[in-house]
């Protein structure tokens, strides 16, 4: 119901001021008075807190709150509630906060925190999840019956946090089959950081017996819900805002350094200010989990895929966090992409003391996007099939079954195979090169989903022909906040984008929302924008039809006037109209709200899930060529292609800035990205020295195709964009090198002494002992 | 002790201590804001100002280096809130998203377009070696620098 | 038992001593300053290693004296014999005065590539050669196969040594000595300095081949130097490959054949960036691509 085009290539509103160096991230805001904070961490990955005494620390000069362990206690979690804010007793991971000291300033703070009296009885570590599934292992959480379940039906046991299964049809039948062929494979991924330039950072202060919490996070209801649970206070006693945030990824798709600033300014009563280091960002994020996958398919030699197992071991960390939640995901992802009769799975959260993992872009879909598409290369090496035709063959189309049962919509895939063909043969292919270099290309599907869930927006009418509004959303960079929203209003309402005031996250003033992540802001922020403008376009037809003499049919809403259809000129102004309403009725708004539809899967075949089905699948086509170096094992991405299913690009431009930073940082991912974990159970990479990101000179331009028209339950049939870019970066470089060099890829980043390695054979291939050949025997719970 | 700096035009002192990074002198005692620290150690690039005419990261130069030195931040490239060259041609190339990057990246850019006016894709890419960007790939970045090379 | 400590490194208020910092006017006065302060002093040149001590766990120096700005130390003297280079001399200045003069095309390299370009115009070639822990520095390999000679000087006076001596005394200098200038000696020759970082750019190189070589009126070989840098936690040329080379004309493939046998010699290091056997295995192809561009030069 819009009389003009949500589409248009908007800019953003927020750019000249950042460009200016004007813009106030959470980190740049200073208040009067404000006390400075810093958090003492453990310093081992497990052991037991023998004395803690802080009473030295409290009489340094300058110092004005010291807060431990008993001043939080409550615990958090998703799907079981198994983190405290501070270790009590038992340290689980290096890094673990201990305590936290306010004072006048930061150097003050931190000599506070070198003379708290620690004593720490260190007690063996569990660094590997092969450590955590050893059958005598040392539990991570002895006490994990005692946790109160948030969700249930997730297996637990030992150190596996959860457990997630599917099973359907019958895979033992597929696997006997005389006439297939059985191909297994072995993948190894290692963390991610998202190195957000900005750091997580707050200022809270107590006021009136609420916090207010000022914090750079993509899910402000979490912040609010979470810290009231850990500090054991009403959630209604805590107000969240946020500042325009720099750089989130997923990073700050989870409570960090909220709590402790929160307990802070309530016990000194001044506002305070607790900002990460950098070497604690990097030491301490949540990082992409690392993660071990086995995957057996029965294919025939035609290329049907008859049967699939797969089992994929994901590090938690020492909590459960974000992953607990992400087991769910394999099914979508691993089981994605091609359609599946037989098939089962089960997806382990596992306990290690190691930092806590979590979300990150396109979470679980990445490396499992990389196997899966690995995998389907091995199967169509083996089989003697060309690789795009097998992919041809199987891809999910319409009416198709995916893993969980679910039936999906439409061809898609199939299309936009096609699609990535006329792309790739209208470039030219570069000269041969004589550069002794290995050249190699590969295309790889991935299947991605929106992360649904409710929103909620009101939109309120100003008389002078503006609207505000309001919504939990938080601007994190991707612009959807600044673009495809007011642009939805802003087309439903006739009126300029730029007459759409966009009002920043205030869980005081704006509905309940999951937060800014998972390619949800256009979708279901937009969906509830798009209602609540609904609302108020109605409200003031109506009113507009009286002034006018006309049906509200036969209105339509344009250049900031409502007229009568037809006939440009007609009617009145919409501030004329609104400043009518006001009078009449009192001032006009409306309200929206949205969730997901909840798509069904087939009963009973999956367990300990989040999302049996999914309700909007996003599938993207990669292409990717590059050059090995069989000297250094370097590789130069040569060109790199996307065609991205957008369901309906309401500001192309804008979706094409998505893509091509989606795509670096997963070439980042693919090349060079790299988090170790020495034997102290700290991680190896602390700064820009030694984690690196790509640069300017490591990328290339993305040739971008947007393929529309796909399904989509999102408002004007859009899915998100700004996630799934990331999806098959590691899937379409692995598959690269792979053909490049013949080897055979089972490990990421390919950093050059990785692909030196393949290339010189200098290591076995990768086997993963701890996962057992029978796939049940993987089962803490028969499925 | 003190030292006094020039800060786009203005003559202000500090009573910081002498090793303390300009960055944070800029950030918490002169309230400029617009220098981000990211990494301190030199490789991002995100608290980039101009020291006496050349791009230097912030984090690396102690107050009793910036003593007596024609300092120019972000926010003083351009007049009376207006954009210079390269901050038009990066508003128009909609290149901004998260922000962090784009102050360090406007006051290196700002100088390559009078130090490099010839600057091919490449001399960009390479001159921005030590502008790190999380968020954007670069491309519009590139793509804005020849824009605003070709507008001189 | 052991006891917690904080994992922090934000603004550098938090050295234990306020440090001093004390801009010298003249060399004279820094070589004063120095000698006073003796072992609670140290040089402070560009800056770029020294600021950075907060996110390797170092404690600053009670007292530093800035050398970057005496006009003494930031010359460079071509004469026909020699050339002489001021140790605070930047990064960027050094290869900007070399420009013109192909013999010295290496050491160009080295000091136009390293780091990034504000680094560069920041970090000093002194600082580059006094920092023993630095094991990746650029500009070490590319002065050894110049034969460069160090000046070093104190209030007492100056002395001379060339730097392959000086590595190995540089980490116990005493206190209240600066390496004040870097002598090379001009001689026809085609020199090549071949740095590998992980990315493409901006990273330290885990491994650099610098070579040098005088050929004859038939092409051939007549003296050689190759240094091979990061690779181990100090720079150091590579004698047994020189001398392969000799009486040879240079071919790159055949360079980095012999080259590939007589790399048992080097023991890599380990870090968190690259293993040991990388830094060794990628030798040979750094060698023929050093080579390559050195006839190429
Ligand atoms: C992001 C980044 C990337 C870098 N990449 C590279 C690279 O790829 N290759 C490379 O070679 N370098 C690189 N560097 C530079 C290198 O790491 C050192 O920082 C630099 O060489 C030190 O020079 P400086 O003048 O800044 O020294 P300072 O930091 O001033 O001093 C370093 C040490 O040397 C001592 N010192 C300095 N000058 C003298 C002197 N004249 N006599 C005696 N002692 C002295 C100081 O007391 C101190 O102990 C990089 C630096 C940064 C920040
Ligand atoms: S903060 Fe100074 S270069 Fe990164
Ligand atoms: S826009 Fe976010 S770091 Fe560049």
């Amino acid at each position: 119901m819009s009389d003009v085009s949500a589409t248009m290539d908007l800019r953003r509103r927020d750019a000249a001021d950042k460009l200016r160096g004007r813009t106030r991230y959470t980190i740049d805001r200073y208040l009067p008075g404000m006390l400075h904070a810093a958090v003492l961490r453990a310093t081992v990955p497990s052991g037991r807190i023998v004395r803690l005494d802080t009473s030295r620390a409290a009489r340094i000069p300058g110092v004005r709150a010291i807060v431990t362990a008993t001043d939080a206690p409550g615990m958090i979690g998703i799907g079981i509630a198994d983190h405290p804010l501070f270790a009590r007793d038992v340290i689980r991971y290096d890094g673990e906060p201990l305590a936290a000291v306010a004072a006048v300033t930061l150097a003050q703070a931190q000599a506070a925190l070198a003379a708290i009296e620690v004593e720490i009885e260190p007690l063996p570590a569990i660094l590997t999840m092969a450590d955590a599934l050893a059958p005598d292992a040392t539990l991570v959480h002895p006490d994990w019956r005692s946790y109160e379940v948030l969700l249930e039906g997730g297996a637990r046991g030992g150190n596996v946090a959860w457990e997630a299964t599917v099973v359907r049809g019958d895979v033992d039948a597929a696997f006997a089959r005389p006439d297939v062929e059985i191909v297994e494979s072995c993948f190894r991924v290692g963390r991610q950081n998202h190195v957000a330039f900005e750091p997580r950072a707050v200022v809270a202060s107590y006021e009136d017996g609420r916090f207010h919490i000022e914090t750079s996070t993509q899910v402000p209801w979490s912040i609010r819900n979470a810290t009231a649970r850990l500090l054991g206070v009403p959630a209604s006693q805590v107000r969240v805002t946020v500042p325009p945030v720099g750089g989130g990824f997923g990073l700050k798709f989870d409570l960090a350094v909220e709590p402790f600033a929160a307990l802070l300014a309530r016990a000194s009563g001044r506002p305070v200010r607790l900002v990460n280091s950098r070497e604690e960002e990097m030491l301490t994020c949540l990082f992409r989990e690392n993660a071990d996958i086995r995957i057996r398919s029965a294919v025939t030699r035609e290329g049907d895929i008859v049967g699939r197992e797969a089992v994929v071991l994901m590090d938690c960390g020492a909590y459960g966090g974000e992953q607990i939640f992400l087991t769910t995901m394999t099914a979508h992802t691993l089981g994605g992409n091609y359609k599946l009769e037989n098939v089962r799975m089960v997806s382990r959260a596992v306990y290690t003391n190691t930092t806590p993992n979590g979300a990150f872009r396109c979470c679980n879909g990445v490396y499992n996007t990389f196997a899966l598409e690995r995998h389907t290369d091995e199967i169509a090496s083996r089989i003697g099939m060309d690789p795009l035709a097998f992919r041809r063959r199987n891809v999910l189309g319409d009416k198709d079954l995916g893993a969980t049962g679910q039936v999906f919509e439409s061809n898609v895939l199939g299309p936009m195979l096609d699609r990535m063909d006329t792309l790739r043969d209208a470039t030219t292919l570069p000269p041969a090169r004589s550069d002794g270099r290995l050249h190699g290309r590969a295309t790889t599907v991935g299947t991605w989903f929106v992360f649904v869930g409710p929103s909620a927006a009101t939109v309120n009418m100003n008389a002078d022909g503006t609207v505000t509004l309001v919504t939990s959303g938080v601007e994190i960079g991707s612009g959807s906040m600044m673009q495809s929203l007011p642009q939805i209003v802003a087309s439903t309402l006739g009126i300029a984008p730029e007459h759409v005031i966009v009002r920043a996250a205030d869980t005081d003033a704006a509905g309940y929302d999951v937060g800014v992540g998972g390619g949800r802001t256009t979708v279901s922020l937009g969906a509830a924008s798009l209602s609540a403008a609904q609302e108020v376009r109605t409200k003031l037809l109506k009113v507009a039809a009286d002034m006018i003499e006309a049906a509200p049919d036969d209105l339509v809403m344009r250049d900031g006037r409502i007229e009568i259809a037809g006939a440009p000129g007609s009617g009145r102004t919409v501030a004329e109209v609104a400043t009518r309403a006001q009078t009449v009725g009192g001032p006009v708004s409306g309200t929206g709200a949205f969730t997901g539809a909840g798509v069904p899967a087939m009963p009973g075949c999956v367990a300990g899930h989040f999302i049996d089905a999914i309700d909007i699948p996003v599938f993207a086509v990669h292409d990717c060529e590059v050059a090995v170096d069989p000297e250094t094992g370097h590789v130069e991405v040569l060109s790199y292609r996307v065609v991205q299913d957008v369901g309906r690009a309401l500001n192309p431009r804008a979706i094409h800035g998505q893509i091509q930073g989606g795509v670096v940082q997963g070439l980042g991912y693919a090349l060079h990205e790299e988090v170790t974990i020495g034997d102290n159970g700290r991680v190896c990479q602390n700064g820009f020295e030694t984690y690196r990101v790509p640069l300017a000179l490591d990328v290339v331009p993305v040739e971008i195709n947007l393929y529309e028209g796909a399904p989509s339950i999102g408002p004007l049939g859009t899915k998100g964009a700004g996630e799934v870019p990331i999806l098959n970066v590691g899937a379409a470089v692995a598959c690269a090198v792979a053909n490049a060099t013949g080897k055979r890829v089972q490990a990421l980043p390919l950093t050059p002494p990785r692909v030196l390695e393949l290339l010189l054979d200098r290591k076995p291939e990768l086997t993963l002992p701890h996962i057992a050949d029978k796939w049940a025997d993987n089962l803490i719970r028969p499925h | 002790m003190g030292f006094s700096l020039t800060v786009n035009g203005d003559r202000l002192s500090c009573a910081a201590d002498p090793a303390t990074p300009l960055v944070d002198i800029l950030r918490e005692e002169m309230h400029l804001t617009g220098a981000k620290p990211v990494c301190r150690e030199g490789f991002c690039g995100a608290c980039m100002v101009l020291v006496d005419g050349e791009p230097t990261p912030s984090c690396l130069v102690p107050a009793a280096l910036a003593d007596g030195r024609e300092i120019h931040t972000v926010e003083g490239l351009a007049p009376h809130g207006a954009l210079n060259r390269i901050q038009t041609a990066l508003e128009a190339s909609d290149a901004v998203q998260c922000g962090m990057c784009f102050p360090g990246m406007v006051v290196s850019l700002t100088h390559l377009l009078t130090a490099r006016p010839d600057a091919s894709r490449d001399d960009i890419r390479a001159a921005l070696t030590g502008n790190i960007c999380r968020c954007t790939g670069y491309e519009r970045i590139v793509e804005a620098t020849l824009l605003a090379l070709a507008t001189r | 038992m052991m006891s917690g400590s904080p994992i922090q490194d934000s603004a550098v208020v938090t050295h234990d001593a306020p440090a001093s910092i004390y801009v010298a006017r003249s060399l004279a006065g820094a070589l004063d300053a120095l000698g006073e302060y003796g072992t609670a002093g140290a040089p402070f040149a560009g800056g770029t290693w020294i600021m950075r001590s907060p996110i390797r766990h170092q404690p600053l120096k009670t007292h530093y004296v800035a050398i970057g700005r005496l006009p003494e130390l930031t010359a460079v003297r071509i004469s026909s014999d020699a050339i002489e280079i001021g140790a605070t001399i930047t990064h960027a200045a050094l290869a900007a005065a070399l420009a013109g003069l192909p013999e010295f095309a290496g050491l160009a390299a080295a000091a136009g590539h390293s780091a990034n370009p504000a680094i560069r115009a920041m970090a000093t070639i002194g600082g580059n050669l006094a920092t023993s822990e630095f094991a990746a520095a650029d500009c070490v390999p590319a002065l050894l196969c110049l034969d460069a000679d160090v000046e070093i000087s104190d209030r007492r006076g100056r002395e001379h040594l060339s730097l392959t001596d000086f590595l190995k005394i540089r980490s116990t200098l005493a206190p209240g000595r600066l390496v004040t200038r870097i002598i090379l000696p001009r001689t026809e020759r085609k020199t090549a300095h071949v740095r590998l970082p992980l990315r493409r750019a901006g990273d330290y190189p885990v491994a650099i081949v610098s070579l040098s070589v005088s050929l004859d009126a038939t092409s051939r070989v007549q003296a050689a130097r190759i240094a091979v840098g990061s690779v181990e936690a100090t720079a150091r040329r590579w004698p047994r490959l020189e001398a392969a080379l000799l009486g040879r004309p240079l071919d790159a493939t055949a360079v980095a054949r012999t080259a590939t046998e007589l790399t048992d010699e080097f023991v890599g290091r380990d870090s968190v960036d690259a293993p040991a056997w990388y830094r060794v295995s990628v030798l040979p192809g750094l060698v023929r691509r050093a080579a390559i561009a050195a006839l190429g030069s």
